[in-house]
């Protein structure tokens, strides 16, 4: 790229943010002439489109199959059932509701994609806020922002994550040793948070209306086989990839939502057509916007560029890097889709690494793994800032883009502005804490 | 108002859209001709190679070849800017787009290229790594050296080499590896080491700032490794790539046939060599497609010279290293550079 299509990119993919966060036009109307100027001005072209399908396609396939498994299960009364239940264990209690939605939702995200849970337990979150009387659109975004934290838990909770503990060959269980720790805390940081984010919900204690029996099920069948479709995707989910044929997450969903297309078409329930017309598209099409932005502005080598400049500033000290990748991800997080940032950011990190001779220049290599014990906070500080980074702002992680589309869809439109406020303190507190985390690592390491 | 307004608006992103669409060729040399500037990452100092005179002006072979690139592409040879860089910051520095072109002693090596996404137009220099030892310390080959400490420079591929050649051979060394260059030189003339391990072309760059002269320090007889000395671009653009190695290339035809700095306007207008198939209307095609303006090759020739007449002035009896041509004689010499057909 040129000097000048670097500032024309950097100047776009700025509007575009700036016009979503004002709310001057609709977000994906935001995002789209963003990526028709990139287009029209050949900052953007077919080869990197390519590349951004690719990026995308797996975020976009797990959005999707969890979109069409939540919408062909909604039919079977499953989520009432199950919404009940919850609404029970509630007790009428808006304290407990919120401490509840963060027990079911992290643990399930520590192994299944975020953005996937996001959709499957929005209908029972939102019928428990509806019979507790409490608006929806808070615990809509504590469910993303718990999912989304929730990926630390595991090496396989978060891609990002994901590819950056696979970058430097650390294994499931080194994870869980050296990380998971940190992740637990993340996740249990925004519990003390929710009395002054969510007052009103916090206080709330509702008369509940004594429990019924569940209606009886209509289709016995179809109940059957919906949660027989799910259930194979949840099983395709946690061994798919340990199977002779790995079968990865975005294959997964989409032979979930084939399995579960099939028995809507098999078993006659409605056509599959209007199964397929209710797939929020809108936030499909938003997503894929955001991953051609955010591939043109990685085509920048802006922050690929940076590896020599961070061990100018910061020579051989490798806890200030770490801190400064925690706090400078976190923030490219909260406005970019964390993946291609991770990618760009571990170029940049290894050529500063190779650059401080802390590792031969090999380590610039995929598939390098002899990364000397000094250097692994660094990573696990971009694993930090990419992972909790996206809470921030709604355009910052996939399930913060669901969960705001389902919200829409209820009639309840959020704004940048309202995400934020329940996102920018949790963050920071969430950063902040993974500060301490890698400092301590660093401390316990020497 | 308004309607003036848009009109304005769609003329500056018209006009924005002529200056930006992307050209046929690669985006760094997109680049470079939107800055005018390339920046070509050299050493922090190698005699022969790229170090900077008295006057500041950067001299040597890979110093000249940044300005032949420059002539081709800009059609200024001043148009360089010359990032000195450390062995082991001159892949992320490439990686990381801080320069457009490395002319840094790189040796071209299967692991690079593959694992690290390089590529290697052509070679520059053909060169083997040697060991410096004191002049009547009774070393007369490489293998007297076993179990002696020998000075290494980080981040390069002589530690491996030596490891290799002496455990081939059922010996042993001792590696002091030390940072830069200049570091593992004067750790050597410090007495800190036995014998001093590089490319040949730099220890006879080294020996020249023996404290005792360079008659007290001798380079032994062995190349243990083969170090193709070869400028270096990112595999991601080919086109770039291209560019680099036919300037290399031009200079190597350029000596072939005769053309040097002085005559080479003469040569091409003869008609009667490869490179006057460089004129007339296939000139401006090839150029063209190469991504730069027609005459490419002769005002690189102007600039620096042809490969030879480089050559001499910094590695041969020009200069201060007198470094016998050897395998850097041209084919038809003996040697190894040898640059593919125009035609």
């Amino acid at each position: 790229m040129t000097d000048l299509q670097i500032y024309l990119t950097i100047a776009i993919f700025g509007g575009v943010i700036l016009v979503i966060a004002l709310d001057v036009i609709d977000m994906a109307v935001a995002a789209l002439l963003g990526v028709s100027l990139l287009l029209a001005l050949g900052l953007l072209t077919t080869d990197d489109v390519v590349e951004a399908a690719k990026t995308a396609g797996g975020p976009l396939a797990l959005l999707f199959g969890g979109m069409v498994v939540a919408r062909v299960l909604a039919k079977t009364g499953v989520f009432e059932r199950v919404g009940d239940r919850f609404l029970h264990a509630t007790g009428g209690s808006g304290r407990r509701f919120l401490l509840l939605l963060v027990a079911m939702v992290a643990p399930v995200c520590a192994f299944l994609p975020n953005a996937t849970t996001v959709i499957l337990v929005a209908p029972i979150i939102i019928a428990v806020a509806r019979a507790l009387k409490v608006d929806f659109v808070g615990p809509m975004i504590l469910t993303a922002i718990v999912s989304n934290s929730a990926g630390m838990l595991t090496l396989v909770g978060d891609p990002a994550t994901f590819l950056v503990g696979s970058s430097v060959g650390m294994s499931f269980g080194q994870y869980l040793r050296q990380v998971s720790l940190g992740g637990l805390l993340a996740v249990l940081a925004v519990v003390p948070m929710l009395p002054l984010l969510m007052p009103q919900i916090w206080q709330k204690q509702t008369a509940l209306p004594p429990q019924t029996p569940p209606p009886a099920i209509q289709r016995k069948g179809f109940v059957v086989l919906a949660l027989g479709a799910l259930a194979v995707m949840v099983v395709l989910f946690l061994f798919g990839e340990l199977l002779p044929t790995q079968i990865v997450p975005p294959a997964v969903a989409i032979i979930g939502a084939s399995l579960a297309l099939l028995v809507i078409y098999g078993v006659h329930v409605e056509p599959v057509d209007n199964v397929l017309r209710d797939v929020d598209w809108k936030t499909l099409v938003f997503l894929g916007a955001i991953f051609c932005l955010v591939q043109a502005f990685t085509k920048t080598g802006l922050l690929q560029g940076l590896s020599l400049q961070l061990y100018a500033w910061f020579g051989a000290q490798f806890t200030q890097v770490a801190l400064l990748l925690l706090a400078g991800i976190g923030v490219l997080s909260s406005l970019l889709a964390n993946i291609p940032v991770v990618a760009a950011s571990l170029i940049m990190t290894k050529g500063y690494l190779v650059a401080a001779e802390a590792v031969p220049e090999l380590a610039m290599a995929g598939g390098f793994t002899d990364w000397p014990a000094a250097t692994v906070p660094v990573f696990i500080a971009m694993m930090f800032g990419a992972t909790l980074g996206g809470n921030a702002t709604l355009i910052g992680a996939s399930a913060n883009i669901v969960s705001v589309g389902i919200c829409a869809a209820q009639g309840e439109r959020v704004t940048f502005g309202r995400f934020m406020r329940y996102g920018v303190p949790i963050t920071v507190v969430q950063l902040a804490l993974g500060a301490a985390y890698v400092l301590a690592m660093v401390t316990l390491s020497r | 108002m308004r309607a003036v307004s848009r009109r304005r608006l769609a003329a500056i992103l018209i006009l924005l859209a002529g200056v930006v669409l992307p050209a046929a060729a690669g985006e760094v040399l997109d680049g470079v001709k939107s800055r005018g500037v390339l920046r070509c990452g050299v050493s922090e100092g190698i005699t022969g190679f790229s170090e900077k005179d008295a006057s500041g002006r950067w001299r040597g072979l890979d110093a000249d070849f940044c300005r032949a690139v420059a002539a081709a592409v800009l059609g200024d040879a001043e148009r360089v800017a010359f990032v000195p860089l450390r062995a082991s910051a001159r892949f992320p520095a490439l990686k990381g787009r801080s320069v457009d072109l490395l002319a840094r002693n790189t040796t071209w090596t299967f692991t690079r290229e593959v694992a690290l996404g390089l590529q290697f137009p052509a070679v520059l220099f053909y060169d083997g790594q040697a060991f410096m030892v004191p002049a009547g310390a009774g070393i007369k080959k490489a293998t007297d050296l076993s179990g002696a400490s020998v000075c290494v420079e980080k981040g390069t591929t002589h530690e491996p080499n030596m490891d290799f050649y002496f455990a081939a051979r059922s010996l042993s060394v001792t590696p002091v590896v030390i940072d830069s260059a200049q570091e593992v030189a004067a750790a050597f003339f410090a007495g800190r080491c036995r014998a001093y391990t590089s490319d040949a072309s730099q220890l006879a760059a080294a020996r020249l700032s023996a404290p005792g002269g360079p008659a007290s320090v001798e380079i032994l007889p062995e190349r243990i490794s083969k170090e193709p000395l070869a400028p270096v671009v990112l595999n991601s653009d080919r086109e770039w790539g291209t560019v680099v190695r036919w300037v290399l290339y031009g200079l190597i035809t350029a000596e072939e046939y005769g053309a040097t700095r002085d005559n080479v306007d003469a040569v091409v207008a003869s008609g009667r060599t490869p490179l006057s198939r460089l004129g007339g209307d296939r000139r401006a095609l090839l150029a063209q497609s190469l991504g730069v303006s027609p005459g490419w090759v002769m005002r690189a020739v102007k600039a620096v010279g042809n490969y030879g007449e480089m050559y001499e002035r910094n590695l041969g009896s020009g200069g201060p290293l007198a470094i016998e041509r050897g395998l850097n004689r041209l084919w038809s010499e003996g040697g190894l550079m040898y640059a593919p057909p125009i035609d």
